[in-house]
């Protein structure tokens, strides 16, 4: 709620929650033995950090973009190229390929980002799936490696081979490790400037727009250049993590950009809770598991993610850390009494609340 | 030269014609509720697969074919308004749109995934085709697209009998112009969704017999026309049937002539440049009503 007391009582609950955090992700190295396990949670903490940036445009600005893992692959595709074509050091083609991502996110944003709502996620769609096409079809010779001819997009083979982090070289058989920080790092400080913008009065500039537009842009939000500066920011952290994930795998390929992979990242934040600071975090480690437990039943995966994901869209609409703030407030309305237990809110009056859990 | 532009113009038609039937679906949908259903390419699919499975493996004639394809279809709508849509309209109405385009994705995931464990992944035969083109003088025109063209134009007249002279259709109608309107007048509303649903079901089963039976039938089928019915929808302005369908034709014929003069490669990112045009010129498509927001 808008009163200092109960906000800095939210800010306290979520720095307890990072420090908890931070000490299990220094634990962790140091508890698992097995490689295929730290892998995962590697792979665990990209999806993470994806869904943590499609949730700041969804949740928070109430952008529909399904051109996330699009904005995700033109990183990790500008970071390979770069290295791949100018020789340049994994290191150094970080950050320019996430500054790519961002432009290209700025051409889609102007693209789309006049019109609202659904229209806005089909023509991301669309717009992912062109990139996809492109690349796929791609067949005309670029230059010759050796005997083989590759692409200039790579083809539907895509780019390996191009450098890593440089961890193997640095920490022989414990490179695993090595990456495992660097990318938990990388997910900390995503995670750090998301909390930054979303409490920023910017940050409540992209509420507003979400939770009632008419009203924002009648007290002065310019709907347009905001939401085009939030697609820009979530883009530079996706693109930085497209770039680190071609980095960790040595390899990028169309595949990122299949519908599947975008469902999965959807279905994170869903299952997690829309607009819910820890959402993402909740509902990668919700769905991770569910994934692994159903590799054992193999071919029914995809099954099964898909009626979670509509499951969970119709059962708990604010997901997992919605429905524990709905706990945590019906035991304390137990305990205190019904006094005031339930203050009209408007939306834009209730958005900091929720995002605070 | 005629020759190339009679197959150009020939291919441009049927295409145009399955994605109008396609996008009519799609349409109806969400000009009636506000709901645009992600699960229709899945819908599509199965249409398709019911029908191989009535007319090859039980054998029975064509016409039960279609006849399963499109209450099969209707079923699929029923059950998605009574497992999904009814449970989401009791929640906030504003994350609606949202909620269900996500839950329908789900669905839509599942079913395709249903299909594939159930027909294996291997490309089928669709038996619902016709060999042999019809000829008059310099003009060739392959049966199977007349067929198709001639289920459409039968399927669009029906669906504009049933939206224009029913009791159904005019609840239908007034549902999707002012939907509290509606039901302070008596429209049983929910009903109404009901009835949309599965009538976008059975077209969407329709639509699937007939794009697989220009190709193959595979699990993804429903897919790469569901995509570009989306596009034809946001340019005809999402909920704009008659508009809908001149955007599919318009569309088609404009795709197959750029897969003509520069490779398939470039039929879809051409489509995409042309929607986005648009819709920096009319924000709410071509022929989309401006919304109005009041406080």
């Amino acid at each position: 709620m808008t009163d200092t007391r109960s906000m800095s009582r939210s800010a306290k609950t979520d720095l307890a929650i990072s420090l908890v955090l931070i000490a299990a992700a220094v634990a962790l190295p140091f508890m698992i033995d097995s490689r295929y396990i730290l892998g995962q949670i590697v792979l665990a903490l990209f999806y993470a950090t994806i869904a943590s940036q499609w949730n700041l445009l969804f949740g928070f600005s109430g952008i529909f973009s399904l051109a996330q893992m699009a904005i995700f692959a033109f990183g990790g595709y500008a970071t390979a190229m770069l290295c791949f074509y100018f020789g340049w050091n994994v290191w150094a083609a970080l950050v320019p390929g996430a500054l790519g991502a961002v432009l290209f996110s700025l051409v889609v944003g102007l693209a789309c980002l006049r019109l609202t709502g659904v229209y806005v996620a089909l023509l991301t769609l669309a717009i992912a799936q062109t990139m996809y096409l492109l690349i796929v079809t791609d067949t005309e010779c670029f230059v010759m490696v050796g005997s083989v001819c590759r692409q200039f997009t790579g083809g539907a083979v895509g780019f390996a081979r191009f450098g890593d982090l440089g961890t193997r070289a640095l920490l022989r058989a414990q490179w695993l490790v090595g990456n495992y920080a660097i990318i938990a790092v990388l997910f900390g400080i995503t995670m750090v400037f998301t909390y930054a913008i979303v409490k920023s009065p910017i940050g409540l500039a992209f509420r507003a727009l979400k939770d009632n537009p008419g009203y924002a842009v009648a007290r002065g939000v310019n709907r347009f250049q905001a939401q085009l500066l939030v697609f820009g920011i979530s883009a530079f952290f996706t693109g930085l993590a497209g770039g680190f994930y071609a980095a960790h795998f040595q390899a990028i390929g169309p595949g990122v950009l299949s519908m599947s992979q975008l469902m999965f990242i959807i279905a994170i934040v869903v299952v997690g809770g829309v607009g819910t600071f820890w959402g993402p975090l909740v509902g990668t480690v919700v769905l991770v598991l569910a994934d692994e437990l159903m590799r054992e039943s193999g071919e029914f995966r995809t099954l099964g993610l898909g009626l979670i994901i509509a499951l969970s869209v119709v059962l708990m609409p604010k997901g997992l850390v919605g429905r524990f703030g709905d706990l945590v407030r019906w035991l304390t309305r137990k305990r205190s009494g019904p006094t005031n237990s339930k203050p009209v809110m408007s939306n834009i009056v209730q958005s900091p609340a929720a995002a605070g859990k | 030269m005629t020759d190339v532009l009679m197959a150009i113009l020939v291919a441009g038609f049927t295409s145009g014609a399955l994605y109008a039937l396609a996008t009519v679906g799609l349409s109806l949908v969400w000009g009636s509720m506000g709901m645009l259903n992600m699960a229709h390419a899945a819908m599509l699919t199965l249409g398709g697969y019911v029908a191989f499975t009535v007319i090859t493996s039980l054998g029975l004639p064509i016409a039960i074919g279609f006849a399963g394809a499109i209450l099969v279809g209707a079923a699929a709508g029923a059950i998605l308004y009574f497992a999904i849509v009814r449970n989401l309209l009791k929640n906030d109405k504003s994350t609606f749109e949202a909620n269900v385009m996500i839950a329908t994705v789900g669905i839509g995931i599942a079913l395709e995934n249903a299909i594939l464990l159930t027909y294996g992944g291997q490309p089928l035969k669709q038996p619902v085709s016709i060999t042999g083109a019809f000829r008059l003088g310099p003009l060739t025109l392959p049966w199977q697209n007349l067929l198709i063209i001639a289920v459409v134009v039968v399927m669009m007249v029906v669906v504009s009998l049933a939206l224009g002279r029913t009791r159904m259709g005019r609840a239908i109608r007034a549902t999707a112009q002012n939907r509290d309107a509606a039901q302070l007048m008596g429209v049983a509303v929910n009903r109404v969704y009901l009835q949309v649903l599965m009538l976008s079901g059975a077209l969407a089963g329709i639509c699937g017999v007939m794009v697989s039976s220009m190709t193959q039938l595979s699990p993804p089928l429903g897919n790469d026309p569901m995509l570009k019915a989306f596009i034809m929808c946001v340019v005809a302005g999402l909920g704009n049937l008659p508009g809908a369908v001149a955007a599919a034709l318009g569309l088609a014929l404009l795709e197959s002539f750029v897969q003509y003069a520069l490779g398939a490669r470039w039929g879809f990112p051409s489509l995409l440049f042309v929607v986005i045009a648009v819709l920096i010129w009319r924000p709410s498509g071509l022929f989309g009503r401006a919304e109005i927001r009041r406080m």
